[in-house]
């Protein structure tokens, strides 16, 4: 399975589609810390927010740009499910590396700042607690980008409509007093985490909440898969 | 391997393009799946090699190394050649080595040589064709599934994969293959299941069957090289004689033996008709529109 993973991976690199996502989320995290400096918690919590659509896309670009043959080429010679793992864990080291990205980039532009007040977080817990938030965010978008992929929704035009509502629903039910926050991941309730009270329990709860969303959405992912055929 | 009452549509409301398919194929066997454009060869050739997931029924006893050529090689992929075979051949499991190895064999062998370092969106249609054939055979496979393998490929290729089937079928694999340009011909003694309606029945050879004799015409300058072509595709000529319109009715006797360029008659100066036999009204169908091009 790691010899289809490399293969989709280099696929994704080789076409160059892998910039698009790339600058869109550097423009992002450019934009947002050229207002200033924070500390690292906070910032890394709003920057796990703003990449989750960027990673989700990325997703979707990285499994729609092979060829639905090559696709099934796959299946037949490694079969259904490790066909299917592959493009997630695909998606995830793509994924993982727009990460590393993220973290180092607000470092290079002096967009953080180490505890100013004596409650501050140290700047280790504050790296820890934003590694958290983006590791969190990547097998929620990972499972939205491919349940938005083209071997899941058929059309492009579907795809980006499950996008859209996907990155706007986690905002929207994310947020203070939402009606019905299960039906987001919980990026938003981390981002806020990471700017207040982190207790161990609400980082495991919210832990939890992150993946059990996005089994569910990678289980929507598979059934689509198995209907389209 | 086994499909058993096998049913497939594409949608939920859609019609059923397999209705209760029910077949079986055993090591050592090659089928040739017939029928009409779009009622299905593809579909069920790619339900055998596990593309495509049945509605009802079940594929069982599948070999575990399958080899799928599709009808069309998806070239649009940023990869070489050889990068791409050799990727292939890591993905059906191969070590490094043992993959270098196979993606030598084979480019060599498909006449892929001079291809290894072009990408795949620069080559030709049947360029193309080939690695798709190459991808399917970088491990002997149990069973290879082939949609019509002959489109496209030059003749020397072409003449290659009755030879690449053989040799899966001596090592015990089974071969599906799809054809609609008469070149199963090259495969005497495969099994012949047509798909009509979306059933399919096993055509069984017979040597009692009823003969059909067909008469075509044909350019005179042409008629070495039909007689020539009737025959490779397994008809038998009876003889050749004059068009009655433009000389005398004299026929001249063909000798019948079936091996193809075997035997040439003399061209006769001008318009030739001749007479075919065919044991098949299908494939006397296809003589005689072939025939008919050559008249135009």
């Amino acid at each position: 399975m790691s010899a289809l993973v490399r293969m989709r991976l280099a696929g994704f690199l080789r076409t160059g589609r892998a910039l698009a996502p790339l600058l869109a989320g550097l423009i992002t995290l450019g934009t947002l810390y050229g207002g200033g400096r924070a500390q690292p918690a906070e910032a890394y919590g709003v920057s796990a927010v703003v990449l989750f659509p960027v990673l989700a896309w990325q997703t979707k670009i990285l499994l729609d740009v092979e060829p639905d043959v090559q696709r099934r080429l796959a299946q037949v010679t490694v079969g259904v499910a490790r066909e299917r793992s592959a493009g997630l864990l695909a998606a995830a080291v793509a994924a993982l590396v727009t990460v590393a990205v993220a973290l180092l980039f607000p470092w290079l532009v002096g967009g953080v700042s180490g505890p100013v007040d004596p409650g501050d977080r140290s700047i280790p817990v504050g790296l820890a607690l934003g590694l958290w938030a983006h590791l969190l965010v990547v097998p929620a978008a990972v499972a939205l980008g491919a349940l938005a992929s083209r071997a899941s929704v058929g059309g492009a035009g579907y795809g980006v409509a499950v996008l859209a509502l996907g990155g706007v629903g986690a905002v929207v039910f994310g947020l203070t007093g939402s009606v019905a926050p299960w039906l987001a991941p919980p990026i938003m309730a981390a981002a806020r985490t990471t700017a207040g009270d982190a207790a161990a329990l609400t980082l495991l709860g919210l832990s939890g909440w992150a993946l059990a969303w996005s089994a569910a959405v990678v289980g929507g992912y598979l059934w689509r898969r198995r209907a389209q055929g | 391997m086994r499909l058993e009452n096998v049913w497939l549509r594409y949608h939920r409301r859609g019609p059923w393009v397999l209705q209760g398919i029910d077949v079986r194929i055993g090591p050592g066997e090659v089928a040739i799946v017939l029928g009409r454009n779009g009622v299905g060869k593809s579909t069920l050739l790619q339900v055998a090699a596990g593309v495509l997931r049945p509605g009802r029924g079940r594929v069982t006893d599948r070999p575990t190394r399958v080899g799928w050529v599709p009808e069309r090689f998806p070239a649009d992929q940023p990869f070489t050649v050889t990068r791409y075979l050799t990727g292939m051949a890591r993905v059906a499991g191969l070590g490094r080595a043992a993959a270098d190895e196979a993606v030598t064999s084979w480019t060599d062998r498909l006449g892929l040589a001079a291809f290894r370092s072009v990408r795949l969106p620069e080559l030709s249609k049947g360029t193309a064709q080939k690695v798709g054939l190459a991808q399917a055979l970088l491990r002997p496979p149990g069973l290879l599934v082939l949609d019509e393998p002959w489109e496209g490929l030059d003749a020397a290729t072409r003449e290659l994969v009755p030879e690449l089937i053989a040799e899966v079928l001596a090592a015990d694999g089974s071969v599906l293959v799809s054809d609609h340009r008469g070149e199963t011909v090259r495969l005497p003694a495969a099994r012949r299941w047509l798909v009509a309606d979306g059933s399919l029945c096993e055509e069984t050879s017979s040597t009692d069957e009823t003969i059909a004799v067909v008469e075509v015409a044909v350019p005179a300058a042409r008629v070495a090289g039909t007689v020539a072509r009737l025959r490779a595709e397994g008809h038998q000529v009876l003889r050749v004689r004059p068009d009655a319109s433009t000389a005398a009715s004299q026929a001249l006797p063909v000798e019948p033996p079936r091996s193809a360029g075997a035997a040439r008659p003399a061209e006769p100066p001008l318009g030739m008709a001749g007479e075919l036999t065919a044991g098949q009204p299908e494939a006397a169908e296809d003589a005689v529109e072939s025939a008919a091009g050559e008249t135009r």
